[in-house]
């Protein structure tokens, strides 16, 4: 069925089968690779995009479903030789080690951040909950978003 | 060699020693890294997989005719097609006490475990794929399940293999030193069973294979999430019948690997041969339930440990029988890899001079075990440090000073360990008490006291080991050494291309790597472009696990980076009309006196102005070299000695515990390890490595299990049942660093799982320690709250889990 929707900013329509998931919509039919797939249950937070500014599972939406809609994958939210400030601070806590998980990583703080602009440790462990990492440890992460919003961590060297 | 040194401060800014960011983070905070499922080739097909539902039957009949009918299916292949187009696997290992054994890409003539892959569908897309294997007709004959090492040896066990004449895959026996002496001369025997529970390692990013085979030039092009690119090669060469030389193997970004892609699964090559049968591309990426059931499992294990003591808490000998749950073992190289360390470890940090071994892997209807980081040492440390604990409780004695009495003495170095290993470490007592002062033991000690007037149960645990890194791969796989390849060259306009035959997984290879070239030719690591992960980049290599790179790649790149230095020092010296000995190289210029070329000067003249060059000066400034320290054994001597490590690291952790005993919730309240892997290279990395490889610590003893049924299904098969650790289960782990150069090339040591192999001691000492006023007893490594609470009950204590929501906060259990 034929579906109307932006991605990244640019709008696009597609022909897609209704059991198609957007993750897959996303990553074959867009080729935005950034958003990874890995466990297309709903567990793991890694393929996180924001839909109407809202953070999804990508692999628990269908495509069908955003028609209408405005998706962000982390492609539109900085580049190498512009990174976002969230992405900055990851690099310089070192808050990511393989990076699979990062791109679900950055968007969900993005999201916090807009939501509260200095959340506490309690509120950041709260809102990424949802988004699992094998690598880190999860501390530097915790560090690295809170020096991005300008309030520190018990732990954090800001 | 067994100084301690203060850390050294990087002499460049991004150098070795320096904290430099890394610079593969740009790629993948963008999303633009590629991984396993981004390398699109054209016309590339999707391969699904079909999978016994079972755990053990006999394949009676696998019809594909439906199959290759569907709407978008290419080509399908049961396990006699491909039987029929490629050589088996084997564990290659001439040992005697090892079952012979081979096994095809897929299943051919029963199923062994649920998930055991039986039959492939190539269609154009990856939904069409899963649906045709919807279409095959598949007759099983069920037989009785093995789903525990024990109800493997039982004397009527259904047998794995109709060949084998019982379900011992490996045994393995080891004596050293008198263990009738250290029982008759002991004041006690501890006589104690501790069990290894199963978990995976599991990276986020699942395995996955995309090959191409080119029928005009006969290349084979495999992609796969692989740590051991060369190695795998090798193995897809042996299994497609190509030659080594028509293969070619790339590893791309990785998400992860933890030693789970160490293993040449099947699924890689079953990808290959597929490859050389149609014309397309073809691409399988693993989904989390094929991860889950079917990809490499690791731990479970049983030890039955006979512990002579003295009153002073002198350990005389140890006597240890090893039940090891292989599940069915068709992973190359060896499922009994892990256990074979376990074994050769089991004294610990601790010099015991009566020791003695049984091991037995049994082969059961179950994933197959392997590496999974710390790769059979979590257990070993686990096991020994329980013992000194339990000494020191059965005596009365402070498990502090258990420990001392028993550690390892300071000199001589190399300490020959009772199996030959070479233990060329620094001071265990002196990191021991870093690590007891570092966590304020005795105020801890304090505390806990006043705790337990007030109902609160705390508890501190302690743990310490020697960690093999860089080791030989040849006892466990047949072939593989422990050698490194890499390559160094220096451009034209002085940039430099470095080569290598580790693989990171995500541990900034290319950074560190980077920093210890900068260190050699002071240029910046933006001027230093370092790739792994491709086979035509490299002779051969050996990639990365048992924390071998930092060693053995960053011992190669050095050792090939120094011989491009020394050339390029030679040909300065002679356009500065000096000798080569009073020319240095500081801040990326040679200099002589008053004289300066900068470093792009010098490589120009080696490639494009090349009359400059001395005479008899080869053009070109490169270096492929292999590094190899050569004080590993390939094999056990006559007396069953083996060192397997190039050089060990060594680790102490303390954890302090507060228990809710209505809950069996274990809360982590401080955690230290004092860490020793000799020179630094990226203190930044080396933290996140040790902060990771706890939180999989966490993970393993207080969240993580998988649990099968009595029929051989894994009822833990999705990210939903099988807790891995996530934002608030971990707290910060507190690292003291120790240098303790190596005496290897950088005076590096291995660095990465120290805190998987030392942290779960640790936990489980401190859980035991705080529940001592039940008499609970820690024997093994679940120490989930419904593991806790059952022991808790055992114990008589009334467990309420919805007690502080009735009543409140915390509220005192009451012992029955």
């Amino acid at each position: 069925m034929k579906v109307v929707f932006t991605a990244n900013g640019m709008s696009h329509e597609l022909d897609l089968e209704p059991r198609e998931l957007l993750a897959d919509v996303l990553r074959d039919r867009l080729d935005l690779r950034s958003v990874h797939i890995a466990c297309e249950q709903g567990a793991c937070g890694t393929c996180t995009v924001l839909v109407d500014g809202r953070g999804v599972r990508s692999c628990l939406m269908f495509g069908v479903q955003v028609a209408g809609c405005e998706v962000s994958t982390v492609e539109a939210i900085g580049s190498p030789a512009d990174l976002h400030p969230i992405q900055r601070s990851l690099s310089e806590h070192h808050g990511l080690q393989c990076g699979f998980c990062t791109p679900g990583m950055v968007l969900a703080a993005v999201e916090l951040l807009r939501d509260v602009p200095s959340p506490t440790t309690a509120e950041i462990e709260e809102a990424l909950a949802g988004n699992l990492c094998r690598c880190t440890g999860y501390v530097s992460i915790v560090d690295a978003i809170a020096a991005a919003s300008g309030t520190t961590t018990p732990g954090g060297d800001e | 060699m067994t100084t301690v040194e203060e850390p050294r401060q990087a002499e460049l800014p991004h150098g070795i020693g320096a904290p430099v960011r890394r610079v593969e983070d740009p790629r993948l905070l963008t999303g633009q890294a590629t991984y396993l499922a981004d390398v699109q080739l054209p016309g590339m097909k999707h391969v699904a997989i079909l999978r016994s539902p079972v755990a053990h039957a006999r394949i009676v009949r696998i019809g594909a005719d439906r199959v290759r009918a569907a709407p978008g299916v290419l080509a399908a292949f049961t396990g006699d097609d491909l039987a029929a187009v490629s050589r088996p696997f084997s564990h290659l290992l001439p040992m005697p006490t090892i079952k012979p054994h081979e096994w095809f890409v897929l299943a051919t003539d029963k199923v062994r475990f649920v998930g055991e892959p039986i039959a492939a569908v190539v269609a154009q897309t990856r939904y069409l794929a899963e649906d045709a294997l919807e279409l095959f007709d598949v007759e099983l004959e069920d037989l009785p399940v093995v789903a525990s090492a024990e109800a493997a040896l039982a004397p009527d066990a259904p047998l794995l293999y109709d060949t084998w004449s019982d379900n011992q895959y490996l045994t393995a026996a080891y004596s050293s030193g008198d263990m009738a002496g250290a029982l008759s001369a002991a004041h006690g025997v501890l006589r104690e069973r501790f069990t290894h529970h199963r978990v995976i390692g599991m990276p986020l990013e699942g395995h996955g294979a995309t090959g191409h085979f080119d029928g005009a030039s006969g290349q084979l092009t495999l992609y796969a999430s692989s740590q051991q690119p060369h190695n795998l090669r090798t193995v897809v060469s042996n299994v497609t019948g190509l030659a080594e030389s028509k293969v070619r193997v790339i590893s791309p970004d990785m998400g992860g690997g933890f030693g789970n892609k160490q293993h040449f699964l099947r699924e890689e090559s079953l990808i290959a041969v597929i490859a050389t049968q149609v014309t397309q591309p073809v691409s399988w990426v693993q989904d989390r339930s094929e991860a889950m059931t079917a990809s490499v499992h690791s731990r479970e294990q049983i030890h039955d440990v006979e512990v002579a003591y003295r009153a002073d808490g002198r350990v005389l000998g140890v006597r240890a029988k090893l039940l090891a749950d292989v599940g069915n073992p068709v992973l190359y190289f060896t499922p009994a890899a892990p256990p074979l360390v376990t074994s050769s470890l089991m004294t610990g940090v601790y010099d015991i001079s009566a020791f003695e071994f049984e091991l037995c892997c049994a082969a059961t209807n179950k994933c197959p075990m392997g590496a999974y980081r710390g790769f059979g040492q979590p257990q070993a440390f686990f096991t020994i440090e329980r013992v000194m604990d339990l000494v020191a409780e059965e005596l009365g004695l402070d498990p502090a000073d258990v420990r001392r009495v028993n550690m390892i003495p300071d000199a001589p170095r190399p300490f020959v360990s009772p199996t030959g290993a070479l233990y060329d470490t620094g001071s265990f007592r002196d990191q021991f008490d870093t690590l007891l002062e570092s966590v304020g033991y005795a105020e801890v000690r304090g505390r806990q006291q006043v705790a337990r007037s007030e109902g609160r149960h705390l508890g501190i645990g302690l743990a310490a080991i020697v960690e093999a890194t860089a080791p030989n791969l040849h006892g466990f796989a047949g072939r593989f050494g422990g050698y490194e390849t890499a390559m160094v060259a220096v451009q034209p306009d002085g940039s430099v291309n470095v080569a290598v035959g580790t693989k990171s997984q995500g541990q900034g290879h290319q950074t560190v790597l980077a920093q210890i070239v900068a260190d050699v030719f002071g240029v910046g690591l933006d001027q230093i472009d370092v790739v792994d992960g491709d086979t035509s980049r490299l002779p051969y290599g050996m990639g990365t696990w048992g924390s071998r790179s930092a060693v053995m790649g960053g011992g190669a790149v050095l050792k090939a980076a120094t011989e491009v230095r020394n050339k390029m020092v030679a040909i300065a010296g002679h356009m500065l009309g000096v000798d080569a000995t009073d020319v240095t190289l500081d801040a990326g210029c040679f200099r002589a006196g008053e004289q300066m070329l900068p470093f792009p000067a010098v490589a120009d003249v080696a490639y494009l102005h090349t009359f400059v060059l001395p005479g008899g000066t080869e053009m070109g400034l490169s270096a492929t070299v292999v590094y190899d320290p050569g004080n590993t054994s390939p094999f056990p001597d006559e007396r069953g000695h083996m060192n397997p490590a190039a050089t060990w690291a060594t680790a102490a952790g303390a954890v302090v515990v507060e228990v809710d005993v209505n809950t069996g919730q274990v809360d982590i309240q401080d955690a230290v390890i004092v860490h020793d892997c000799g020179r630094v290279i990226n203190p930044l990395i080396l933290e996140g490595q040790i902060q990771g490889a706890f939180a999989q610590a966490v993970g393993a003893v207080l969240l993580e299990e998988l649990v099968y049924s009595p029929d051989g299904q894994l009822l833990t098969s999705t990210l939903l049942d099988y807790a891995i650790p996530a934002f608030g289960n971990v707290p910060r782990l507190r690292v003291v660093h120790r240098e303790t150069p190596s005496d290897l090339l950088g005076g590096f040591r291995g660095a990465g799982e120290a805190g998987i192999i030392v942290m779960p001691a640790a936990i489980a000492n401190a859980v035991h320690d705080a529940l001592r006023p039940f008499g609970v007893r820690i024997t093994q490594t679940n120490l989930s709250p419904s593991r806790l609470r059952t022991l808790l009950r055992a114990a008589g204590v009334r467990c309420d889990p919805l007690a502080h929501v009735r009543l409140g906060p915390r509220p005192p259990a009451a012992i029955a």
